[in-house]
């Protein structure tokens, strides 16, 4: 795996230009529910961002130099825990919210000390196969998860502070808009101290060198498996944000294409970046196939989509996303010819 | 009972036979070579020793207590650090990134500091850090700090691979033919690094071809000849002695 | 003891895997590759079988063949103008992911979602006591019978089967005798391919036909590479078959949670032998 992970940095203004740049975006897009009460937007932003998560959670695993192919998994578990505990066993949906990504992690805990032994592409298959095993249960387990009917959730109670009703879900889609904000920062936050610590590090020997990282110290198990796992978590509470949101879940919805689809959002993004990347990736991709999807023609999307994204593989330099050609842009473009003015690039 | 104790140490895969009974005992602040043609089992020697392989038969004992069929990173963290032939370790990084991820073991704060970024942590990676700038420095790296890696040259990325062994805080470094491909000048400058290692209480086990550089910096060696210890002593003893000269040119000298 | 239907149910699908796990094994074994999209070139290939006799006339050997040579065609295209030209493994396996998204929405736009049914070409049942086995599931037997010999003598005394053994074992020592990698690499990739198409084809008359068939014996076929060992033929035949039969002998006994059960056991010898039955072993 040789050029898969790519840092650049550089110092002063010329890092803090393109960080503003990035920061002012995010202001704006904080900003969207206030200015528009657009159904089709925010809803697509929060999904977006709930995919976004979920694209993380596999960059996080990838720099273990493991490849899931069942993230949707865990977006399942969580999503129908969420469900079971609120609709079947009737329990308030805050603790059940908790739980649902605490069931996630466990499950990710407990397949991941099994199948991070083997690793590599064996991986990649099994956890195909565990996203397929998902959907199975989903289907067959009538009692539980009734089956294919599915299950209807409902949205989060008000949340009420001091008798002042602060957040209604059910009068708009901001407090969801707002909720999935939550969760994207509360993930990229622990991802990007992940990122900056000891772990992180270690992850990479893991993965670029597990022979040498190991002679260094490394317990490769141990590494494995705490990606894995904290990458269960988060993308179990996306599943559960997802159910909330869209008030049902059925077997249907996660499945291996979108399995395969979180894989091309964070590889394309670039996964050299465990924020950044898959955010991007995204954003860009998620969108482009909800767009693809708007005509009805059975197979169009599927067909567009894929070979939207042969063609941009091809076109991709080696081992770089679209994360490192946002830096290259800065780097080659605009500071070549601007050496000390700071304008706005043409985005 | 000595320092780092091999006991009658057999490695077999399938029929052929890695080595064959070998008993050896170093002991601390030794700087041991380890000589013999390619084949002889010198690597596997080091393998067994570095936990990534068990011995077929036989034990191996560190500090008194035993090591053989632990696992490569438990065995690294009692102190023996091995370094390998191969040249590009990590892929990918600048020389800086590779310390840093070789650093793991040395550390003294745990993960969960590191995440948290506690002061504790700062102050650990501070010294880190400065430790990890020392070695650079004291196997010429310093200017090549940012540069990746793999743009190197051969000697230089084999310095490297050494400073990457030493940051993983050892007390027995195994170099694996550490001076192989190098110009007489760069195994001099190996050479005397090593001897540096050895004054700061490391003590090594070195495999080696040069002569020069095992002359000059061995206090004991050890011949293997198809996976046997042919020759235990003094390095003038050893490289004279019959059977060893004999094990390198393959045939009887009339 | 489950009764011989089920025993003959299960050789069928133990015979499918094996042809569609023995591809993937030897497009791995030369191009370092998993090639996800065997599963769905196993569905144009049934499309092809089906289009060749119902529209063209042409008859169902030739059919098979026909499904074959065309899967060929279509994986040669993909290894020459798709995985040639993406950066690194990484991407190789994101584009041939991606294909699955095309060839299955292609086959959606094309032929439709219907389903397809494919008259049995080979009607009627062979009688043995009180065990009645469809002549078109012993034509699957015998075809990959027939295509196992092939590939065995192939592999074994053929100068390119020396050259892919070859090739799989050494690489570089193999390009120093002078076997050109890259014409090597594609016409493994075209057999293959061919194998997963002629499976396809030649499975067409038992089930229906429609765009989503392939992720089944996909699936299927991948748990019989990674219970056999990744690099192994043998190891996908015998993989091939032990899933084969697991599948349809626990279908029978406990319905749904077949899969489930299969899985988990799968699991659990991965447990013991995480390498796979005949794969490398790491140490």
């Amino acid at each position: 795996m040789k050029h898969y992970f790519k840092k650049i940095s550089l110092l002063d203004y010329k890092n803090i230009v393109p960080k503003s740049v990035i920061g002012l975006f995010i202001i704006l897009i904080l900003l969207i529910p206030v200015f528009t009460q657009s159904v089709v937007i925010v809803s697509t932003l929060t999904l977006t961002g709930i995919w976004a998560v979920a694209a993380m959670g596999f960059t996080l695993v990838m720099r273990t130099g493991q490849w899931s192919l069942g993230q949707s998994a865990f977006m399942a578990l969580g999503g129908y825990t969420s469900a079971i505990l609120t609709v079947q066993m009737g329990l308030p949906f805050w603790p059940s919210f908790f739980i649902s990504g605490l069931v996630s992690g466990l499950i990710a805990l407990l397949i991941g000390m099994v199948v991070l032994r083997v690793g590599g592409v064996y991986f990649a298959i099994i956890t195909l196969a565990m996203g397929e095993i998902v959907r199975i249960i989903a289907l067959e387990w009538e009692p539980v998860t009734r089956g294919s009917r599915g299950i209807i959730t409902s949205a989060p109670p008000p949340i009420v502070l001091w008798g002042h009703e602060l957040v209604n879900f059910d009068t708009s889609l901001a407090p969801y808009f707002y909720f999935m904000i939550c969760l994207v920062a509360v993930t990229a936050v622990v991802f990007w101290r992940i990122g900056e610590s000891r772990l992180g590090r270690t992850f990479y020997g893991t993965a670029l060198n597990p022979i040498m990282a190991e002679h260094q110290g490394i317990y490769l198990m141990k590494y494995r498996v705490i990606a894995f796992t904290v990458a269960g978590i988060f993308t179990g509470y996306a599943g559960a944000l997802y159910t909330h949101f869209l008030q049902v879940i059925t077997p249907f919805v996660f499945g291996f294409w979108q399995s395969i689809q979180i894989t091309i959002w964070s590889i394309i993004g670039g996964i050299g970046s465990l924020i950044g990347g898959p955010i991007l990736g995204t954003a860009l991709l998620y969108n482009v196939g909800v767009y693809l999807g708007r005509t009805d023609i059975p197979g169009l999307q599927a067909f567009l989509f894929g070979s939207i994204v042969v063609i941009v593989i091809m076109f991709l330099p080696q081992g770089a996303g679209l994360v490192d050609l946002w830096k290259l842009f800065w780097t080659k473009i605009v500071w070549r010819e601007k050496e000390y003015k700071t304008d706005e690039p043409e985005d | 009972m000595s320092y780092l104790e091999l006991k009658n140490v057999s490695k077999h895969f399938g029929r052929l036979t890695a080595l064959d009974d070998v008993s050896l005992q170093v002991e601390k602040g030794e700087i041991l070579g380890i000589v013999g043609p390619n084949g002889s089992g010198k690597t596997t020697l080091i393998n067994v020793i570095s936990g990534y392989y068990s011995p077929t038969q036989g034990t191996i004992a560190f500090e008194g207590k035993k090591i053989s069929g632990l696992r490569p990173d438990k065995i690294a963290k009692r102190g023996i650090v091995r370094t390998f032939q191969s040249n590009v370790l990590y892929a990918g990084t600048t020389v800086v990134e590779s310390m840093m991820i070789s650093s793991y073991l040395q550390y003294k704060t745990n993960n969960w500091q590191s995440f948290l970024n506690t002061k504790a942590w700062k102050k650990d990676d501070e010294r880190a850090v400065g430790r990890v700038v020392e070695l650079l420095k004291m196997l010429d790296l310093q200017n090549d700090m940012n540069l990746p890696a793999d743009g190197l040259s051969h000697g230089y990325q084999r310095l490297l691979g050494i400073a990457m062994s030493l940051i993983a805080n050892p007390s027995v470094l195994l170099l694996d033919e550490p001076t192989t491909g190098m110009s007489h000048k760069e195994a001099m400058f190996v050479v005397d690094k090593i001897k540096k290692i050895s004054e700061q209480g490391i003590t090594v086990i070195l495999i080696e071809h040069n002569m020069k550089v095992l002359m000059g910096v061995a206090t004991r060696v050890i011949c293997l000849s198809f996976g046997n210890k042919i020759a235990d002593g003094l390095p003038e003893e050893v490289m004279n002695k019959q059977e060893v000269v004999e094990a390198y040119l393959g045939t009887e000298i009339l | 003891m489950p009764p011989v239907e089920i025993l003959i149910e299960g050789l069928t699908q133990s015979c499918i895997l094996m042809t569609m796990a023995f591809g993937m094994v030897l497009v791995y074994s030369i191009l370092g590759i998993l090639n996800w999209t065997h599963g769905w070139l196993y569905m144009l290939g049934a499309y092809v079988v089906f289009f060749a006799t119902t529209a063209a006339g042409i008859p169902f050997p030739i059919g098979i063949l026909l499904a074959g040579l065309a899967m060929a065609v279509i994986g040669i295209l993909i290894k020459k103008f798709i995985i040639d030209h993406a950066g690194n493994e990484l991407y190789v396996g994101v584009a041939t992911l991606a294909l699955i998204g095309v060839l299955e929405g292609a086959a959606t736009l094309l032929f439709t979602g219907d389903d397809r049914g494919l008259a049995t070409i080979l009607p009627g049942v062979l009688r043995l006591g009180v065990v009645a086995v469809s002549y078109q599931k012993m034509a699957v037997i015998g075809f990959t019978l027939v295509v196992m010999a092939a590939m065995y003598f192939v592999l074994n005394h053929t100068k390119v089967g020396l050259a892919i053994r070859a090739v799989a074992q050494q690489p570089v020592a193999a390009s120093l005798y002078g076997i050109s990698t890259a014409r090597l690499s594609l016409i493994v990739m075209g057999i293959g391919c061919a194998l997963a198409g002629m499976a396809g084809a030649i499975t067409a008359p038992i089930y229906s036909i429609n765009p989503f068939i392939g992720m089944s014996p996909q699936i299927m076929a991948l748990l019989a590479i990674v219970l056999g060992g990744l690099g192994s033929l043998t190891g996908a035949i015998v993989g091939g078959l032990i899933i084969g039969f697991m599948n349809s002998v626990m279908a029978y006994y406990i319905s749904y949670v077949s899969e489930v059960v299969l899985f988990a056991l799968i699991i659990l010898i991965l447990l013991v032998r995480p390498q796979g039955l005949f794969g490398a072993s790491a140490k």
